[in-house]
């Protein structure tokens, strides 16, 4: 780390602690905004399910107590400042008492496995074609199946996991209709577990690619013309090196940067754009539990997976900023 | 005699496209022997850079070679396969683009980029013999060592172009072709670096094809000249015979386009237009200890003058990149605010404008930049481009009277406003690009243009015609011209005053005929013995004097004589 200067360093820190703040402050205050009171849809829902409620006034004002919102509004807010840095959201208002970090919890490690690995296969995937489609030495097969391939990306992703459900599930039974893992296996550090889970999560994962390669296929095409054209290609070429070092030493390289910085933004795109797929597969992960709280107007389970979405992108654009001096080399120079 | 390196015979070259086939060069002939150097010269579209891009089998889609051969050494190169092709680049001929600026991969290393090239030919080296033959090209073209582990960012334009011949050189190919290889380079940078090139194609006896569209650089750099025009060779010689008797006329235009320090004047000052009446008694514009730094780099140290403009006059500020003349030429325009001191535009301070006076100030100073490509927005039409700053400022009295006033900024500057104002910028050169933008300031009428290197970006034989309208501006309108440069020889015709920077100081001022044609400071004198001349008795000299940076560090600037109307502080 000696070779980033300090200054810089400082820099980002800074960027990330208020990118946080600043994010924290809104999710609490645009759910105050709305009219709803959640102790009411609490009080309804005990309602519901038994037919009346005694003493409604009194019940009232103990959840009313028990959410904390009783309070005047400006000891609330300090109060969810300090829990949210331990991770403390409250208490679900669907799922009551469940503090909100429990649901998390168990809801983040499928989001992290599913939505992070497409991402990652989607992303090399989707830039190794958009080089292919640019590139001098691409059989013409390539240059005209790709495109063609790009029809997914104009799918809504929901469409594009139905039909998938639809042929690899229920036509042909490869794969499991729904679910994050089979009903007969105990979760846990096992073999057939691990089997159970990745059977599951394929589809999911396949029609998250299918659908948003051609984000990064056509953002790579547009970079990859740039390079096409600079002066330091054609010295390259004219220098008699072998077309592929070429392609991925001089062209791939430079061409890969900008692609970076988007991929740390999509991270946390990604939670709320894989909402549906979540749902359709009944996948339980961050989206669906996302899905869910909105139905259920769960504020705090609404505030808790905004915070951690957020903080998941502040993180990764943290990183890559990092990381990026090490990959461009002319960042350093710019920032000492 | 030795045998040819390169022969061209009867080489066609067209371009395809949906209007019609563009023949780019036209049955070409010609012999290069070894050890010789031969310069293409001609105007941007002749078909020289074609011409050598079609040896490399490097045509942009969708040239092709329509007929006639290319023998390198013996080998047709048109019957080579993709892979035999790739073998023959930088092993046998070398390719230096144009544009040293952005040639190297930003993000490699200088060692990297120079050991690659040796792999793709001869394999994976040992370490320490790539090493070797690296350190070894490096010194050859005079770098040191150290410099191999430094990224492209991290060099000079010189050293850039200097690790680009370093590169063509290092499998000592049988030709080497350098395409503009000092066009963004200063004079001074340019004499060395080109004298590195002539050195060490001596020592490796390489043919050379130096391209280019300066004819003072090929008559002290080449031995043969071919001039080339609409592709078509149209005269061959020795360069002694070229310049002596040159036969075809377009040869003669080019030998005559390019400005001389003495000897006649491009220009032909009819008549002397008066200055627009100013309010204000104060100078049109003044320097009060304006100084600018840049963390401990200091770009411009205190210096304070003031230009009176009851008379036009044009001042130039001169000296090589990284003098401090476009700093001097960003604090004028209000864009870079001066570290120390004042800058006062009719009493104005610029640090206090308001936001009101701020329209008032950027219609009454104007600017051309260097670079007329990027100056013009690509999705408007050029009479949106001219039309919009004049309506801007609420100087439009209608429809007709904008069209008016545009049809006669253009004939101002010798454009045909029919054939230039319907169009978009791409379709027009970037000669006439950048005399729209001279029209486009005209049209403001403002009181002082501030024209940063207005020509080093345009063919050799549209740089007279441009600043003839730029001295028009002064001479016909009554505008004071700043004129920003690198190049002596225009400014010493130009100009009314001349002033020379070094390292952010004024190292000798005066008027043109003093400083320029009798210079006294040791870095004016080596600011005017780098132009190279298109004269083969006046010697260019090598420009790698050892001592002369320090000769210059300690002399004392020269201030020559006073002009009325411009006073300079002598510190």
């Amino acid at each position: 780390m000696s070779r980033i200067p300090r200054s810089y360093l400082l820099n980002r820190l800074v960027t990330l602690v208020l990118t946080i703040l600043i994010a924290a402050t809104l999710i609490w205050i645009i759910p105050r905004l709305s009219p709803v009171d959640p102790a009411e849809i609490a009080l309804g829902r005990m309602a519901a399910g038994a037919g009346s409620v005694a003493n409604a006034d009194e019940i009232l004002a103990q959840l009313r107590a028990q959410m904390g919102i009783d309070q005047p509004l400006i000891i609330q807010y300090f109060k969810y400042l300090g829990g949210v840095l331990v991770f403390d959201f409250g208490l679900s208002t669907a799922s009551f008492p469940t503090p909100v970090s429990a649901l998390i919890a168990q809801a983040l490690p499928w989001t992290l496995g599913l939505m992070v690995l497409s991402l990652v296969i989607t992303f090399v995937i989707g830039n190794l074609l958009g080089a292919l489609m640019v590139w001098e030495r691409s059989p013409r097969l390539v240059k005209v199946a790709i495109p063609a391939a790009m029809v997914f990306t104009s799918i809504p992703p929901i469409l594009s996991g139905l039909l998938l459900m639809w042929i690899f599930a229920a036509k042909l039974q490869w794969f499991p209709l729904t679910g994050s893992y089979g009903l007969t296996v105990e979760p846990g550090w096992s073999w057939d577990f691990a089997q159970s889970v990745i059977h599951h999560g394929f589809l999911p994962a396949l029609s998250i690619i299918v659908v948003t390669f051609g984000f990064w296929a056509l953002g790579m095409r547009g970079l990859m013309i740039t390079v096409q054209g600079e002066d330091y290609t054609t010295l390259a070429k004219a220098k008699g090196l072998r077309p592929r070092y070429i392609l991925y030493r001089y062209m791939i390289r430079n061409a890969i940067l900008p692609q970076i910085t988007a991929f740390a933004l999509k991270i946390g795109l990604l939670i709320a754009g894989q909402v549906l797929v979540e749902r359709i597969f009944a996948y339980n992960g961050m989206g669906k539990l996302l899905y869910d709280a909105i139905l259920d107007q769960d504020f705090p389970v609404i505030q808790g997976v905004s915070y951690v979405i957020i903080l998941m992108t502040a993180l990764s654009v943290f990183l890559v900023d990092l990381v990026y001096p090490f990959i461009d080399p002319r960042v350093r120079h710019e920032a000492a | 005699m030795t045998s040819p390196v390169l022969t061209l015979k009867d080489l066609s070259i067209e371009f395809p496209t949906p209007g019609g086939v563009v023949e780019a060069v036209k049955a070409l002939d010609l012999t290069i022997e070894a050890g010789r150097r031969v310069g293409f010269i001609g105007e941007s579209g002749s078909g020289k850079t074609t011409t050598a891009l079609a040896v490399m089998q490097m045509l942009a889609e969708p040239g092709r070679v329509a007929g006639g051969s290319i023998d390198l050494g013996g080998t047709d190169i048109l019957a080579l396969n993709d892979e035999q092709m790739r073998r023959t680049r930088l092993s046998r001929v070398a390719y230096i683009p144009q544009g040293a600026m952005n040639s190297l991969n930003p993000v490699m290393r200088i060692e990297p980029q120079l050991w690659d090239a040796i792999i793709a030919h001869e394999g994976r080296l040992d370490r320490a013999e790539l090493k070797r033959r690296s350190d070894a090209a490096l010194e050859s073209v005079g770098l040191p060592v150290h410099t191999a582990q430094l990224y492209p960012h991290e060099l000079s334009g010189g050293m850039k172009q200097r690790v680009c011949i370093a590169l063509g050189i290092i499998l000592t190919p049988e030709l080497i072709i350098a395409d503009e290889p000092t066009s963004a380079l200063d004079v001074v940078t340019q004499r060395q670096v080109m004298q590195t090139l002539k050195d060490i194609q001596e020592q490796i006896g390489s043919g050379l094809i130096l391209i280019g569209h300066d004819m003072g650089l090929m008559a002290q750099s080449v031995d043969e000249l071919a001039v080339l025009k609409d592709g078509e060779l149209v005269e061959h010689g020795t360069v002694k015979q070229i310049l002596e008797a040159p036969k075809h006329p377009y040869t003669q235009d080019l030998i005559s386009s390019v400005p001389l320090v003495g000897g006649e004047s491009f220009l032909n000052p009819d008549r002397r237009a008066e200055a627009p009446k100013r309010e204000s008694s104060e100078p049109l514009l003044r320097f009060e200890g304006v100084s600018k730094t840049y963390g401990a780099v200091t770009a411009l140290h205190p210096i304070s003058f003031a230009l009176q403009g009851d008379t036009p006059q044009i001042i130039s500020i001169v000296g090589q990149s990284g003098s401090g003349k476009s700093t001097m030429g960003s604090i004028m325009l209000g864009f870079t605010p001066p570290t120390t001191g004042r800058v006062l535009f009719e009493g104005q301070d610029l640090a206090k404008i308001g936001a009101s006076q701020n329209l008032e100030f950027r219609r009454n100073v104007q600017a051309v930049f260097q670079d007329p490509y990027s100056c013009f927005n690509p999705f408007y039409r050029v009479n949106h481009a001219l039309s919009y700053p004049y309506k801007r400022f609420g100087l439009s009295q209608g429809k007709a009277q904008t069209q008016a006033a545009m049809e006669e900024a253009c004939a101002a500057v010798g454009l045909d406003p029919d054939l230039v104002l319907p169009r978009y910028p791409h379709q027009l050169s970037g000669g006439q690009r950048q005399r729209l933008i001279v029209a486009r300031a005209l049209m403001l009428s403002p009181k002082l243009l501030i024209a940063d290197e207005p020509v080093s970006m345009v063919d050799a034989s549209l740089r007279a015609t441009i600043l003839s309208n730029i001295y028009d501006l002064k001479d016909k309108h009554g505008i004071s011209v700043l004129y920003i440069t690198h190049d002596l020889a225009t400014a010493y015709h130009v100009s009314d005053y001349v002033m020379v920077l070094y390292k952010g100081h004024v190292v000798e001022a005066g008027p043109p005929k003093a400083v320029i044609g009798d210079p006294q400071h040791p870095y004016t004198q080596l600011l005017i013995a780098s132009i190279p001349w298109p004269d083969l008795q006046r010697g260019w000299g090598s420009g790698l004097e050892d001592g002369a940076e320090d000769n210059i560090a300690s002399a004392a600037p020269a201030f020559r004589g006073d002009v009325a109307g411009f006073e300079l502080a002598k510190a």
